[in-house]
């Protein structure tokens, strides 16, 4: 092999190398040395000029000239790319940050009725709807409130007519159910309630609450029980204990009030702000539907039996998320409402 | 009402902790509270006996006083005016922590005081501060004072009374309701005295005129009692349960109501006219001057007692100042009365008080207790107040308040509360609760209520005892509950949950707000609707039912913008009332739901400089999208004559052949007057949420996705500014035969080389086959007639 051979051979190589050689500066600087470097491949070549035979010098000198060149240029493109190369990656900065969405929230009174609603959906509870205006019929008589009787002074009424009125409750629903269905009945009844006292921290004007309504042949108190255990575990916690006690609604009979133990401070009590040093929260009222109740409504009381519970959403939500104003709840700040979502 | 324990002891023995018997009582459904003690935190205050008290040699106010403190004689310097020799009183050592501050031994013009002697309010037990406190003489030197202060006074309870509870109105009450959960039984006071004075027949008359409201009225007369204080031990009694002492007549009325539940009355005899008590009803306009000093007009409905000319008390109520005792009272006509309950509550509302007999009348009291609560107060009116009763009482019952009889099946007992009840233990439980067994047998019992009981009438009332007695917290939870399937599901009301869901997806915020509004809100309305009016309203912003719901949101907006919070999505879902009763006295009631829209669009971001700032486009396009969203259909807008000083720019949203709702923007003077807002616009939606429920649209239908290329043409018109860009997307939709996917219009110009009155409008034409590769001379040819369309219809020219 003549040394115009090896120069081709070793161009040849050249090229390999370089479609093979990776954009780094070390690799880079190798590569330039080994081939421009004062004991390189392009200096070696140089040094045997005198061995060429003189009437082929000229043509080794040009071969040589172009074999340089093209080192030289590949050399410098590759050190423009490297320097591309890092100057990318200098400015590629991760932490900047992403761009969002403008993200909406979901009322936490909303959210409150959902999450209960949807407790109660997993077995079998339908949700029914009924009128803010009501007439006296459904708020009151129908559910077992005589007139001119104490048991109206716990419901301070707005009134629009003598005998329409702003729902103090959402029971009125459990009689419009009760006239159109026949039992089994197994209803939530949601919705927005009145009662005429002054706004303040702790009460306002409007309000919410759900109730619920299950009559069927041997529904018992014992059931009623089991249910709202079930509720309460599910919704405030497996380690939230319940106690019931006896009170009086004039729709249910016996009538209990149930409280839950003191999330906050685990039902001791001790300097507890939220329960007030009795260990106990006061969360909803319940009892065996009254059969003055179901006879208004055409239902036997002698074959069906049922159990129909209440509570204050608003109540509710406040324990729940710690909120110790009403009326954060009512025209909010959207820093309030963005802490909200369905999830 | 409070109940104190130490006076529950004097009727029924238990032994619960305060403790105990505050979580026992709540149990039975006397939801009871205990009443902190106001002294339990206080330490090192002890019995302490004046021994001596000389002035002070420097001071005209302050007095010296030597004070056994049962170990130790200590010099005490006291400014108060009761402090005298050979008292006792409580004693405040030098460490002693007080509300006020730390006691120490201190000089007071010269002369050392190893302590102090508080009056009430350094106590924390009243404000009082007129003197120091004097213990009775039998207090116990040197004992701790907190000690001796509960032994005294008991623990007390302020229990919540539902209404259904009468006989638990009075300590013996409440004492006959432990007996339930005791063994021990319920010891009433025996009452005896002698009947020294002349005939009560000869002094006076009972007439009832309406029996119906009085069915039973007793009285007693005692001739020359002496007003005075009362002895301390009915003092402490009255002060145990948060009530002043006032004279030994009024104090034995009171305890005796506190001790039976029986309200009672005491008349200053010599101020009666004429020998006769008249109950009537009082007639239309009547006015009487109440013992409180208020002068009250009646209607002809309220229930009064008269003596021979006038009214001398609203019953059950008040009595009146004519007839009132005074502390020149000799002679006094003590009554005791049962009082139809609903006609003392209605006169109680209608006058608008209450007070502790009111209370206890519209409840039911027990008629059977009239006499013997009558001869009680008597015997201790004999007793604390000297003087000599009448002989015999009069006693007018001319309506019998009779017991209802209940039969009670035990196997029903058992179906309502689902746990199987002993028969045996159960009629152990009826007999002590007072009910008369007149009837028993296997299967049931028949009783006859205890006259202290009104509310026992029906069985299901005897099945309410028998789980109360039990306890609800020994029933046992069903190991099952039947479970039905969901076969009645409400689309309806899960439709609500989906739109706010996707609302919020789109970055809106819910709110609530109220319900209640001013009759100016009205004017927010953009549907035709007639607020209804609240009769007893709070106050005049809140006496109407809203008609919108736009009032409320821009008022929400108003304040966050004043709060510094811009940049608004909000969101809302509420009923709106229209006042219709012609239909089965029902209003007409709508649900709505209204979006806000305000500020920037996008939150700050380094990538661009220029936030967009939303426009009524922005509303609009988030609209279309959630109607589309729902009900696979374009709605249709059209420009709405609506003339209002609230709205500008009103657009009707329209869905087939109903109007959904209206889009606009609220007026910037509006903004600017109202609510101080200058510089942002609102822009805001309301539409009804039952009209969207109507095309509601929860099928998907899939189609295939075309696998042949789409050609995209752009169009660039110019034409009168006046034309608008709906109908012209809807000549190229009309012209661009079956191959036109969509047409989206992307570009608006005016101003700089387009002739003025023009405008350029460039529309963006996708085109594509399911089946095949469109060919360009089929788009060109389509497009020329797009083209020609354009021309004839808008006269416009191509660019
Ligand atoms: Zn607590």
């Amino acid at each position: 092999m003549d040394i115009f051979d090896e120069v081709k051979d070793s161009k040849q190589k050249f090229q390999e190398e370089l479609s093979e050689l990776p954009i780094d500066e070390k690799a880079i600087e190798d590569f330039r040395i080994k081939y421009l470097g004062k004991k390189g491949i392009i200096k070696h070549y140089f040094n045997q000029f005198g061995k060429v035979p003189n009437d082929r010098k000229k043509e080794f000198g040009k071969l040589m000239n172009s074999f340089k060149q093209e080192v030289t240029q590949a050399v410098e493109s590759l050190e423009q790319k490297l320097n591309e190369k890092q100057k990318k990656q200098e400015f590629f900065d991760y932490t900047l940050p992403g761009t969002r969405p403008v993200e909406g929230s979901i009322h936490p009174l909303s959210k409150t009725m959902d999450d209960i609603l949807n407790i109660f959906k997993d077995i079998g509870f339908s949700t029914e709807l009924g009128p803010e205006v009501e007439t006296d019929y459904y708020n009151f008589q129908a559910l077992n409130f005589p007139e001119n009787h104490p048991a109206r002074d716990t419901q301070d009424t707005f009134f629009v007519e003598d005998d329409v009125v702003l729902r103090t409750h959402t029971s009125p629903i459990q009689v419009r159910t009760m006239e159109k269905q026949k039992p089994p009945i197994r209803i939530l009844a949601p919705g927005r309630t009145f009662r005429n006292e002054a706004i303040d921290a702790s009460h306002y004007c409007t309000f919410h609450q759900i109730e619920g309504l299950y009559i069927d042949k041997d529904v018992t108190f014992s059931e009623l029980k089991t249910t709202l255990y079930l509720f309460v575990k599910k919704y405030f916690g497996e380690e939230i204990d319940l106690r019931f006690r006896p009170s009086f609604f004039p729709f249910t009979e016996p009538s209990a009030e149930v409280d839950i133990s003191c999330f906050k401070c685990g039902g001791n009590g001790e300097q507890c702000s939220l329960c007030k040093g009795s260990g106990w929260l006061e969360i909803l009222g319940c009892g065996m539907v009254d059969p003055n109740v179901l006879s208004a409504s055409d239902i036997d009381p002698e074959k069906y039996t049922g159990y129909a519970f209440g509570m204050g959403i608003e109540r509710i939500a406040m324990l729940k998320y710690g909120i110790d104003d009403i009326r954060l709840l009512y025209g909010s700040d959207k820093r309030f409402l963005k802490q909200f979502k369905q999830l | 009402m409070i109940i104190n324990s130490k006076w529950l002891k004097d009727y029924t023995d238990f032994q619960y902790t305060p403790d105990e018997l505050g979580e026992r009582l709540t149990y039975l459904g006397l939801e009871a509270d205990q009443i902190a003690n106001p002294v339990k935190k206080l330490n090192k205050i002890v019995i302490g006996l004046v021994k001596g008290v000389e002035d002070h040699p420097d001071a005209d106010r302050l007095k010296v006083c030597q004070v056994f403190d049962g170990n130790q004689d200590r010099q005490i310097i006291c400014g108060a005016p009761n402090v005298q020799d050979n008292i006792k009183v409580p004693l405040a050592l030098p460490g002693c922590e007080l509300p006020e501050g730390k006691i120490s031994e201190v000089k007071l013009r010269g002369l050392k005081s190893e302590g102090m002697i508080p009056a009430e309010d350094e106590l924390g037990i009243s404000d009082d501060h007129s003197g120091i406190i004097i213990l009775p003489k039998d207090a116990e030197v040197g004992i701790d004072f907190v000690q001796y202060y509960e032994d005294r006074f008991g623990t007390s309870y302020d229990i919540d009374l539902t209404p259904n509870r009468p006989d638990c109105t009075s300590h013996i009450g409440v004492a006959r309701d432990i007996t339930l959960l005791t063994e021990s039984e319920l010891n009433l006071p025996e009452v005896s005295f002698q009947e020294t004075g002349p005939d009560i027949n000869n002094y006076t008359t009972i007439n009832i005129h309406n029996p119906d409201g009085c069915p039973r009225y007793a009285a007693r007369i005692i001739h020359n009692v002496k007003i005075k204080e009362s002895p301390q031990w009915l003092q402490d009694r009255l002060k145990s349960i948060g009530l002043r002492p006032i004279n030994n007549i009024v104090d034995a009325a009171n305890f005796v109501l506190m001790e039976t539940g029986q309200p009672l009355h005491t008349f200053d005899y010599d101020r009666l006219k004429g020998q006769e008590i008249n109950v009537r009803m009082s007639e239309d306009g009547e006015e009487v001057v109440t013992l409180d000093g208020q002068k009250r007009e009646m209607d002809d409905n309220i229930l009064l007692i008269c003596d021979a000319e006038e009214p001398v008390a609203i019953a059950g109520i008040m009595g009146l100042e004519n007839s009132e005792i005074t502390d020149s009272t000799t002679n006094i006509l003590l009554e005791s009365a049962y009082f139809n309950p609903a006609s003392i509550r209605y006169g109680s509302k209608y006058l608008g008080l209450q007070t502790d007999a009111s209370y206890r009348f519209e409840r039911g009291i027990d008629p059977e207790n009239v006499i013997y609560a009558l001869n009680r107060v008597t015997e201790l009116i004999l007793e604390i107040a000297g003087g000599k009763v009448c002989q015999n009482l009069i006693d007018n019952y001319p309506k019998m308040i009779v017991a209802p009889e209940v039969k009670v099946r035990f196997e029903r007992i058992n179906k309502i509360i689902g746990e199987k009840f002993d028969p045996e233990w159960v009629t152990k439980k009826f007999k002590k609760l007072g009910c008369k067994i007149l009837d028993q047998s296997k299967e049931s019992i028949t009783l006859k209520s205890p006259s202290w009981r009104p509310d026992l009438e029906r069985e299901i009332d005897y099945i309410e005892e028998v789980i109360r007695i039990y306890g609800m917290e020994k029933v046992k939870s069903a190991p099952k509950i039947s479970i039905q399937p969901d076969y009645l599901r409400n689309q309806r009301y899960d439709f609500n949950q989906k739109v706010r869901n996707k609302l919020a997806a789109y970055g809106y915020q819910e709110v609530f707000n109220n319900s209640l509004f001013s009759i100016e809100e009205t004017e927010y309305n953009l549907f035709d609707l007639e607020p209804i009016k609240i009769k007893n309203p709070l106050s005049r912003e809140l006496a109407y039912m809203r008609t919108n719901l736009l009032a409320g949101l821009i008022d929400t907006a108003a304040n966050n913008i004043n709060r510094n919070n811009k940049n608004l999505r909000f969101f809302e879902i509420g009923y709106v009332n229209d006042l219709n009763f012609e239909k089965d006295n029902k209003a007409d009631e709508y649900q709505y739901f209204s979006m806000l829209l305000s500020g920037n669009l996008e939150p700050v971001s380094w990538k661009y400089n220029n936030r967009r700032t939303a426009d009524i486009y922005d509303l609009k396009g988030d609209a279309s999208s959630l109607v589309n969203y729902f009900t696979e259909i374009e709605p249709e807008y059209a420009k709405s004559n609506l003339d209002t000083d609230k709205y500008a720019n009103i657009i009707e949203v329209i869905l087939e052949d109903d109007l959904l709702g209206f889009l606009c923007q609220v007026k910037e003077e509006l903004l600017d007057d109202k609510y101080n807002i200058e510089e942002q616009s609102l822009f805001v939606f309301e539409g009804s949420l039952e009209i969207l429920y109507k095309y509601f649209d929860s099928e998907t239908n899939y189609t295939p996705v075309s696998n042949y290329p789409a050609i995209e043409r752009d169009i660039s018109i110019l034409v009168d500014t006046d034309k608008l860009v709906g109908s012209i997307i809807e000549i190229i939709e009309n012209n661009g035969g079956d191959n036109l996917q969509e047409v989206q219009f992307y570009d608006l110009y005016q101003g700089k080389n387009i002739e003025e009155g023009k405008k350029s409008l460039t529309f963006n034409l996708i085109f594509q086959n399911p089946d095949r590769t469109l060919k360009d001379n089929e788009i060109d040819q389509q497009i020329n007639l797009i083209f020609k369309n354009l021309k004839k219809q808008v006269n416009a020219k191509l660019r």
